[in-house]
């Protein structure tokens, strides 16, 4: 095959003239610094992202649901804050996408790396969850000193009545349960008081005035049949 | 006493095309562009010139040469750009879009990292490829091109290709696959 001359005339003749240039070493570092910045930057958010979600479900009570039977389930998955979750599952991919271009990434099989970024966001999350940081930004919300971020933390203390969900304090006990006074000491109005009627073969003589309390269960005729109830002390736990 | 042949290598060329040496440049130009046009006619399997997308890749080349580390081989970095240009070219010709996802590339295939080729299966792929290289799918197309007509090691390919080894070493177990059942039915 020989060569055709035209294509080396035509690339000096249009590197002559000035239409093509070589582009200056730095805007490469620089590149290269971008985009590792993004991947820590992917990594960091994944992790504060899924430390929130975990400490969510934790604050607010939602794991006692998947304590309390097949309705227990039902109502965590539709209060479960889904969005981060999503939200950091796709920083771990763009994170995965970012790490390919570099020359360890793509040498190592897809799955293996996705593994790593894995094991990567969990240890994160873990170290997150030691510190007190998102009780602090939570803290911070509720005296609506968050910008931001504020919403966020404060969905955590968003009641969950329509999905069958109640958190607050016992103030009385009646002839067939107690007086449940949801109060989350932030400064939204939304306190509310229930009559709460425990489960069957429940001890009510378990729980005691002033106690803080999650419950699950159905509103009807003024009262809340309970399914669930959780000491959110974890002194005692019964269905 | 006869001198000996100035006959630098890719990668010396390539640190004195960094320093603005347009005659190093043009060396290059000369080593490399039989073996792209070569690449890119059966990459791209097409009769119709290809000088173009010859001429864009030597133009990527200049304006990125500042990004080649002269301590790597030379190559699969001129062929990573070569490869850009012509799947762009793919892409732009084809109506159907380009599968960016390989399986192949999910998991590690240890297995398959060493080439198994010795003489004999060089020639009887080298057979096969003459005969139907045009009717491989273009990932498997592309690595067989690379490996049997460019001589280019399983690392390198995996260099320009931004696979893991194994992937290029499956890549080709199944192009030879494809290609004896291709050549057996014809």
């Amino acid at each position: 095959m020989s060569n055709n001359p035209d294509i080396k005339a035509r690339v000096f003749e249009k590197i002559r003239s000035g239409e093509v240039s070589m582009r200056p070493r730095f805007l490469f570092t620089l590149r290269v610094i971008g985009t590792a910045t993004l991947a820590l930057l992917a990594l960091l958010v994944a992790i504060f992202t899924l430390s929130f979600v975990v400490f969510s479900v934790h604050e607010s009570g939602e794991q006692f649901l998947l304590g309390f039977g097949a309705r227990g389930l039902a109502t965590f998955a539709a209060i479960f804050p889904w969005l981060p979750l999503i939200v950091a599952v796709a920083l771990l991919f763009v994170l995965e996408a970012l790490l390919h271009t570099f020359t360890f990434g793509y040498r190592v099989p897809l799955l293996r790396i996705f593994l790593w970024v894995l094991l990567a966001a969990a240890a994160g999350t873990f170290l997150v969850g030691l510190t007190s940081v998102h009780s602090y930004l939570l803290d911070r919300a509720d005296h609506d000193e968050l910008p931001v971020l504020g919403p966020l933390y404060e969905r955590i203390h968003d009641v969950h009545t329509q999905q069958g969900v109640y958190r607050g304090m016992i103030t009385a006990f009646t002839n067939t349960g107690f007086i449940l006074a949801h109060d989350d000491v932030d400064r939204d109005a939304d306190e509310s008081s229930w009559q709460i009627i425990p489960p069957h073969r429940f001890a009510t003589s378990t729980l005691s005035i002033g106690e803080r309390v999650y419950v699950a269960g159905r509103f009807a005729n003024g009262f809340v049949y309970a399914y669930g109830i959780q000491s959110l002390a974890q002194r005692s736990v019964s269905q | 006493m006869a001198a000996e042949p100035y006959d630098p290598s890719d990668e010396a060329l390539a640190a004195l095309v960094q320093k603005n040496d347009h005659a190093a440049f043009a060396l290059l130009m000369d080593r490399y562009q039989p073996k792209l046009l070569r690449y890119g006619r059966r990459f791209l399997a097409q009769q119709e010139p290809i000088d173009d997308a010859v001429q864009d890749v030597f133009l990527k080349v200049y304006q990125n040469i500042q990004s080649y580390d002269a301590q790597r081989p030379f190559a699969p970095w001129i062929y990573r750009i070569a490869h850009n240009v012509f799947t762009n070219e793919l892409r732009r010709k084809s109506r159907k879009p380009l599968v960016t996802l390989d399986l192949d590339m999910l998991s590690a295939h240890t297995a398959y990292e060493i080439d198994p080729a010795g003489e004999e299966e060089q020639r009887q792929v080298e057979t096969l490829i003459n005969r139907g290289l045009d009717a491989l799918p273009s990932r498997y197309r592309e690595v067989t091109v690379l490996h049997y007509i460019e001589n280019l090691s399983y690392q390198e390919i995996a260099d320009v290709l931004h696979v893991p080894v194994g992937t290029v070493g499956i890549r080709l177990y199944r192009a030879r696959q494809v290609l004896k059942k291709y050549v057996e039915q014809s």
